[in-house]
């Protein structure tokens, strides 16, 4: 999951990336409207954490422009203005949550786990597929009850495929969607995490589809 | 403070110059009658002095008994009526019949240039008198001339006079006054229409004053006008203010807070974490004191409360899928809150929020609207079906900044701003059992005076 998190307070920035790093997320930054809504123009989000004041473009301005150019990536918005008719504005804007600072860090990372899940059309904190339940909450994963041990590179890949059960992704997509802009993609990289994360799985977990990529089955 | 009223002040200032002038044309009038009936007397008096004298002239008894004026009035006694002709020294030499048995009272003073001199004076039988004498020579004997009219009769009809006057004089005061009465009260009315024009902006029933004023008060419509604006102006500033304070403000506590828990379990991260949650709190509550007392200035605004909760079901329906919230649209009647639209906003929100974070799945709103004979009442439901509120725990809830569950999120000042904001404007909050099994919060707020129909 690859999120971008536009915030001109660089402490707050900081704050908010390693948080998500630390929640197995991959993290794009920006510090004003211009480069914020430049990056969500061009790079495929999961989601996108975004300030309302900033400096260049505001951020409902950033917004707007996303949604009328047909970028449906669930938004955070992130604002001191808590006032109703702020929250009105932002949700008419097209965000799909509001967060009013300063907030705790917790809920900021639940917030964003129940986007993504919503917007992946899922409807609880757990995803399961055949013996495999992830628990995304708290990052767990069991097989027919057993935890298993993943690296938190293959927990992202795992959780993406998992997120997406039944849509075959391609390897371009899971590495734009697992490697914040500054990681070196080597597209080898994600064929050795996946031969590693099917080492830990049962055999018959994650499909490949020659020459398009890889799948995890619907139940 | 209450001075007196500008119609009475008005009417009496002109009524008081009315009686003035009114009494000062009753006086000048009386005198110039009586005026001109004695300076008629006069003539007649002298008129009699020159027949005397002619008389005189023509008699050849020294005593002049054959002397005689032709006036019946000179003949009776006591008429007050008299002529005498004396001579030098005073002595009478002759009298009028009229005269006999009685002592005609003497002049005194200077004669004129025509050797007249006059006198009001009282005869002996009680009679006003007035005495012309005229000093004269008979053949080369000094005379004079004495003759005397009642006045008595003038004085009558100057009385006479004076009263017809006063009656007449004083009917045309009455209605004189009463058209200033009038005029005072056709004079104030613009000043009335101003009155309810203020009235209508107070109730919320217009934005600024409108109509047609006489140039003598157009002026002060407009300076209301221009004081509503600026007033509208301040307050916009000082939200604008506000909101850029908690702008600036908040993220730098996130910043320290965030900081501080993530560096864990050590002295001064425990520190910082317990500080900056004061802080948090201080800004929240001081931040939403200012919205509150800069709000509670704002005259003449109202909002079509169907229209703000439509807004904010649609808004929480997007943030909450897991619930359906069902709102019964009201018909066109219902009347529009009578306040700002964005506080509002921020009661039903609170409590539709409130709502969201403890329904199991359904949420209900309606509007009614509830009429006492002192105001209106816009009343907003809103219930859910979450565990709901023991009597007790609703009672605490009203309290000031209590919240039942720490863990549900929120900083539990939502009901503390919904309830300030009920007070200032003067509506009420109450929290009750829901059919559907949680709360049922009522929220009553004033309406405005028409529910005007929407478009």
């Amino acid at each position: 999951m690859r999120i971008l998190v536009i915030e001109d307070d660089t402490n707050l920035n900081r704050q908010i990336k390693d948080a998500l790093t630390e929640g197995g997320y991959a993290v794009d930054v920006a510090f004003d409207g211009e480069e914020g809504h430049f990056l969500g123009d061009t790079e495929p989000y999961d989601a996108v954490v975004l300030d309302i004041g900033l400096p260049q473009m505001d951020g409902l301005s950033v917004l707007e422009e996303w949604r009328r150019a047909g970028k449906s990536m669930p938004v955070l918005l992130l604002t001191a203005r808590d006032r109703w008719s702020d929250k009105v504005q932002g949700i008419d804007a097209g965000a799909d949550d509001y967060l009013a600072k300063p907030f705790h860090m917790e809920e900021l990372l639940a917030r964003l786990r129940a986007l993504v899940r919503r917007a992946a059309g899922h409807a609880s904190n757990e995803i399961t597929a055949g013996p495999v339940r992830l628990d995304v909450k708290a990052g767990k994963v069991t097989v027919d009850g057993q935890a298993i041990k993943l690296t938190s590179h293959e927990l992202r890949l795992l959780s993406y495929l998992m997120h997406h059960k039944g849509k075959v992704v391609s390897r371009t997509e899971l590495t734009e969607h697992l490697y914040d802009q500054d990681f070196d993609r080597d597209s080898n990289t994600i064929e050795v995490f996946v031969g590693r994360l099917r080492k830990k799985l049962p055999e018959e977990v994650i499909h490949t589809v020659r020459g398009l990529g890889y799948q995890i089955l619907e139940d | 403070m209450r001075k007196g009223s500008i119609a009475f002040s008005l009417f009496w200032l002109s009524a008081g110059w009315l009686i003035l002038a009114l009494a000062g044309t009753a006086f000048l009038l009386t005198d110039l009658y009586s005026r001109a009936l004695d300076g008629n007397l006069t003539n007649q008096l002298k008129f009699n002095i020159d027949a005397l004298s002619s008389a005189v002239l023509d008699s050849s008894d020294p005593t002049f008994a054959d002397v005689s004026v032709q006036d019946p009035r000179f003949s009776r006694a006591s008429t007050g009526w008299y002529w005498v002709i004396r001579s030098d020294s005073g002595d009478p030499i002759a009298t009028s019949p009229s005269a006999v048995g009685s002592v005609v009272p003497a002049l005194s003073g200077d004669f004129d240039a025509d050797n007249y001199r006059s006198a009001v004076l009282k005869d002996d039988a009680g009679n006003n008198i007035r005495a012309i004498e005229r000093s004269t020579t008979n053949n080369g004997r000094p005379l004079r001339i004495t003759v005397i009219g009642n006045l008595d009769d003038s004085l009558a009809l100057v009385g006479q006079f004076r009263g017809q006057t006063l009656i007449v004089l004083g009917a045309v005061g009455i209605a004189l006054a009463i058209m200033s009465g009038i005029v005072a009260r056709l004079a104030l009315r613009p000043i009335g229409r101003l009155g309810r024009a203020i009235e209508q902006v107070r109730e919320g029933d217009a934005q600024t004053i409108t109509g047609d004023y006489p140039r003598e008060i157009a002026p002060l419509a407009e300076e209301v006008n221009e004081l509503l604006r600026s007033n509208t102006q301040i307050i916009e500033r000082a939200r604008n203010q506000v909101g850029n304070l908690a702008h600036g403000l908040k993220t730098p506590i996130a910043v320290l807070r965030n900081e501080a828990s993530a560096a864990k379990d050590n002295p001064l991260s425990r520190v910082v974490t317990s500080e900056s949650d004061k802080m948090q709190q201080l800004v929240t509550t001081y931040l939403d004191k200012a919205r509150i007392a800069a709000r509670s200035t704002v005259v003449g605004k109202k909002a079509d409360a169907t229209m703000v909760m439509l807004r904010l079901v649609r808004v929480m329906q997007k943030l909450n899928q897991k619930v359906t919230i069902a709102f019964k649209r009201p018909d066109a009647s219902i009347p529009w809150f009578r306040g700002d639209e964005g506080d509002l906003e921020e009661m039903a929100g609170n409590l539709l929020d409130n709502a969201c974070k403890w329904s199991k799945g359904q949420i209900g709103v309606t509007m009614t609207s509830e009429r006492t004979p002192s105001a209106n009442f816009l009343v907003i439901r809103i219930e859910d079906d979450g565990p709901g509120l023991t009597e007790e725990e609703a009672k605490k809830v009203l309290r000031r900044g209590v919240r039942l569950d720490e863990k549900t999120p929120g900083s539990g000042l939502g009901l503390d701003i919904v309830k300030e904001l009920v007070d200032v404007y003067g509506g009420s909050l109450q929290l009750k059992r829901s059919v559907l099994g949680g709360v049922l919060a009522e929220l009553r707020l004033p309406a405005a005076r028409v529910g005007l129909v929407r478009s």
